[in-house]
């Protein structure tokens, strides 16, 4: 295949497998065809799930699957597609990172419709550097730390990053500005604008969401990943080349690859073409090794090479290439932090001692310690979830569960026959359960309980039942009394006042959500009772 | 034509016709309005209630013959009228559940209203649960599918401050589309409530607002009385196909259903919710916002004043 042809076919890849990403984010939510459906009208019993592959690219991570598999000790759904990339990589060497990963190709467009540097500076920012065996380094430390029990590789695995970042931060953000500009333009009395801002809003919602989305510590997630890209002025791919942990598995297999980049120095001019378009400063030019460990595979040497002294070449075992550099201090580094990241997560005590009662996982949830062996904190429950309350967890799980799925009840709640967020879930840190399941088992998130020097009755404020009406199970755990209070004026006023059955309760929220104490309501869930911990029960029978 | 007229003349003829019609309409204008309302209180009151006895009837049957015994759609839906039918689907609940408006009634309601020419029907509620599940749990968005109906999603920039004028609510945000009609079909389903006692007609007005709605209930027979008297529908229609009959509004059980196979169409909102209390064996004159309603004029909850019949199929 000639050079350009090789160029045009990376770029195709790369811009499919971006656009089905996006595809699939944005698919990743209620799917609109169950609005349709009658049969799941009439009987209630079938669960709705996303039409779409949603979790493919999760599938495709081999870094996902191998720490599912050395933490969690499970095999996670659909794992064969990552056990093809990997062994593709043996094969074909940094493919992935060249004409797959979309956060890859987002870095390659950033530094290509951007360029921040240019000339000499370009030729030496494009040299290899020590500063490359970091993501070797960040490897062997989120390996080892899911060998020992606590899996983090989900902060720094591209296609969690990438869909975290997309999903919690760009697409609330951009969609919070249209949906803000379309309510302006709605309220207006002119009657084609209103009209173009309701039409504006159907197109918009089904993209960036219905309502306002939020996520707490959306601003983190945004910002980080701006720092992200803002990276690419130091470097082109500078993620790509430091700090990406996927690159670094890849390049490690990448050693036998059969696709070798050949040198002819008799031909060479010196001109630092090829340097000037490296992508991953995988030492093209002629008199060093060709680092197959760093190359992505962008062809972009093998294209613009205008003595014809490199090209792309199969060649069959046993050539080997030249191994990864990744450094014996870098390694070493890895596993020492590897061994230490979970235990110093677990200073906090919040694995062994007590849980944050703020601390509600989704529905179907496995076991904490479970759960931060599988949790990718990819945000994919959070972009599934209808009601917003699926939230990345600051401190409410501790140092070793950041960004984890949390519940905050104040934002939304979780719905009593939704299943939705476990169908979603890579790795099965939430299970996927049935709507049946959760109603009839029940499986519990957490538990309510009132404040009664809050609540409207109880405190003697007024008439209000908003809880006990919006509990959803039958017969409902939120249930009233009749009580006869004395007001200050001495006037006897019969009130009903609400109390919760634990026995009945399954912490989903709704009472919290809807409570007209706003900020903090007079009624409010919290872990104990959670169906997924044996230590975290109230009730001695249940 | 063959004289042609000199731009005086024109100019003189100009503002003599629209002198004229100034007239007229500045003439025409205050007779009118009052006239209407005139004629509304006049409208005299009906209440039908169907009954399904035969096993296996058709609900969409039962739904046709209680119109037809009011004298048809035809009678509240005029041709190219915008019709909004206002369910109660707040809650995302299979149809058994009871929870929210028979599908099988709004579907007939719908093809109702097109039939008789509307040009537009729209499906409006400010949905408790999330909306998109709502449309989907209920079957409304089903019904909306078949029918061509539009099934309008609640959100911020469809909420609008508008003056209640009630003894207890004076500015709310009102779910607009309810406003942007020419003819709103009120019809809710038959449930129990934890606090006033019933859920009908009149308190499915509770969905046609926004904002703090769940401030209401510190006063909620007057604020469902205040709804009622603003919204005013051509005509409500109380599904009590099937009935929640405890653990209302939200039930979530098919213990919590009773089959009741009733529908209650009448243009009177009091009287439609006092004979559906009797479905509940609850007496209208202790339902707080039964009693405060009529007191304040909207209705009568005596069936004497208004012209009974019984549809049975």
């Amino acid at each position: 295949m000639k050079p350009k042809q090789l160029i045009w076919l990376r770029r195709i890849s790369q811009g499919f497998f971006l656009v089905l990403f996006l595809l699939l984010l944005i698919q990743t939510r209620f799917p609109d065809a169950a609005y349709q459906e009658y049969s799941l009208a009439v009987t209630g019993e079938q669960d709705i799930r996303v039409g779409y592959p949603a979790t493919f690219f999760f599938q495709l991570d081999p870094l996902i699957w191998l720490t599912s598999l050395l933490s969690g000790h499970v095999w996670i759904q659909g794992f064969f597609w990552a056990v093809a990339a990997l062994l593709l990589t043996l094969f074909l060497g940094r493919f992935f990172c060249g004409f797959v990963c979309p956060l890859g190709t987002i870095h390659h467009m950033v530094g290509v419709v951007r360029p921040a540097l240019k000339g000499k500076a370009l030729i030496k920012a494009n040299q290899k550097r020590g500063s490359q065996k970091i993501k070797y380094f960040l490897l062997v430390a989120v390996l080892v730390s899911a060998l020992v029990g606590l899996n983090i590789v989900g902060i720094l695995d591209p296609i969690s990053l990438l869909f975290r970042s997309l999903a919690l931060a760009v697409f609330p953000a951009v969609g919070n500005g249209i949906k803000a500009a379309c309510d302006v333009i709605a309220a207006s009395d002119i009657k084609p604008f209103n009209l173009l801002g309701y039409a504006a809003e159907e197109i918009a919602s089904p993209i960036f969401g219905y309502g306002y989305p939020a996520f707490q510590t959306g601003w983190l997630i945004g910002a980080l990943f701006l720092v992200i890209l803002f990276l690419n002025r130091i470097r082109p791919r500078f993620w790509c080349r430091t700090l990406c942990p996927l690159g670094a598995l890849f390049g490690v297999l990448s050693r036998f690859s059969m696709v070798r980049l050949e040198k002819k120095p008799e031909a060479c001019t010196d001109c630092q073409k090829c340097a000037l378009a490296c992508q991953g400063a995988a030492s093209p030019g002629p008199g060093v090794d060709w680092d197959t460990s760093e190359c992505l595979l962008c062809f972009n040497c093998f294209a613009r090479c205008p003595e014809d002294a490199l090209t792309f070449r199969f060649r069959w075992f046993p050539a080997q290439n030249r191994g990864p550099d990744m450094g014996r201090r870098a390694v070493l580094a890895g596993l020492l932090a590897g061994v230490s990241i979970p235990f110093l997560g677990r200073l906090d005590g919040q694995i062994h001692k007590v849980s944050d009662p703020r601390l509600i996982r989704p529905p179907g949830a496995v076991e904490e310690r479970d759960f931060l062996r599988l949790c990718q904190r990819c945000g994919l429950c959070m972009k599934v979830c209808p009601t917003n309350v699926i939230n990345p967890a600051l401190a409410e799980a501790g140092m070793a569960g950041f960004w984890t799925p949390t519940l905050t009840m104040t934002l939304g709640y979780c719905e009593y026959t939704c299943t939705l967020c476990g169908s979603v879930c890579p790795t099965g840190a939430i299970a996927e359960i049935s709507g049946k399941e959760k109603v009839e088992r029940p499986i519990r998130i957490g538990s309510a309980y009132l404040d009664r020097g809050r609540c409207l009755p109880w405190s003697g404020n007024g008439p209000c039942i908003v809880c006990e009406e919006h509990c959803p199970t039958s017969p409902k755990a939120i249930y009233l009394r009749l009580d006869v209070q004395t007001r200050q004026d001495g006037a006897k006023v019969t009130v009903q006042l609400p109390y919760v059955d634990l026995k009945r309760c399954v912490g989903c929220g709704i009472c919290e959500n809807k409570c007209p104490v706003k900020g903090r309501p007079a009624i409010r869930v919290m872990a104990a009772g959670e169906t997924r911990s044996v230590r975290n029960q109230i009730l001695l029978d249940i | 034509m063959d004289d042609p007229i000199t731009r005086r003349e024109a100019i003189k003829k100009g503002l003599c016709l629209s002198g004229s019609l100034a007239l007229a309409c500045a003439a025409g204008w205050p007779v009118h309005a009052p006239s209407e309302a005139w004629a509304l209180k006049k409208e005299e009151g009906f209440l039908i209630e169907g009954v399904g006895q035969a096993p296996g009837y058709s609900v969409q049957e039962l739904t046709e013959k209680v119109f037809d015994a009011a004298g048809g759609m035809k009678r509240f839906v005029s041709k190219g009228d915008v019709v909004v039918v206002k369910p109660n689907i707040s809650w995302a609940r299979a149809p058994n559940l009871a929870a929210s408006t028979n599908p099988e009634v709004l579907e007939a309601v719908i093809h109702l209203a097109f039939n008789a020419g509307a040009k537009k029907v729209r499906i409006a509620d400010n949905t408790i649960h999330n909306a998109e599940r709502c449309f989907a749990l209920t079957g409304a968005g089903m019904v909306a599918k078949k029918t061509g109906a539009d099934l309008i999603h609640p959100r911020s920039s469809l909420m609008r401050d508008m003056k209640m004028q009630g003894h207890r609510l004076d500015i709310w945000p009102v779910f607009v589309p309810l406003i942007e009609a020419d003819k709103v079909i009120n019809l809710p389903v038959a449930k129990v409530h934890g606090l006033c006692e019933l859920t009908l007609g009149m308190k499915n007005w509770i969905g046609g607002v926004g904002g703090r709605r769940n401030a209401l209930h510190q006063d909620i027979h007057q604020s469902i009385v205040d709804l009622a008297r603003f919204f005013r529908p051509t005509v409500t229609l109380i599904d009590a196909i099937r009935i929640m009959v405890k653990n209302g509004p939200s039930g979530g059980s098919e213990a919590d259903v009773a089959v009741m196979n009733r529908l209650i169409l009448s243009n009177d909102a009091v009287a439609a919710d006092a004979r559906a209390a009797g479905l509940f064996h609850v007496a209208p004159a202790s339902v707080g916002y039964m009693v405060l309603a009529e007191k304040q004029g909207l209705g009568s909850l005596d069936m004497s004043a208004v012209t009974l019949k019984e549809v049975i199929l």
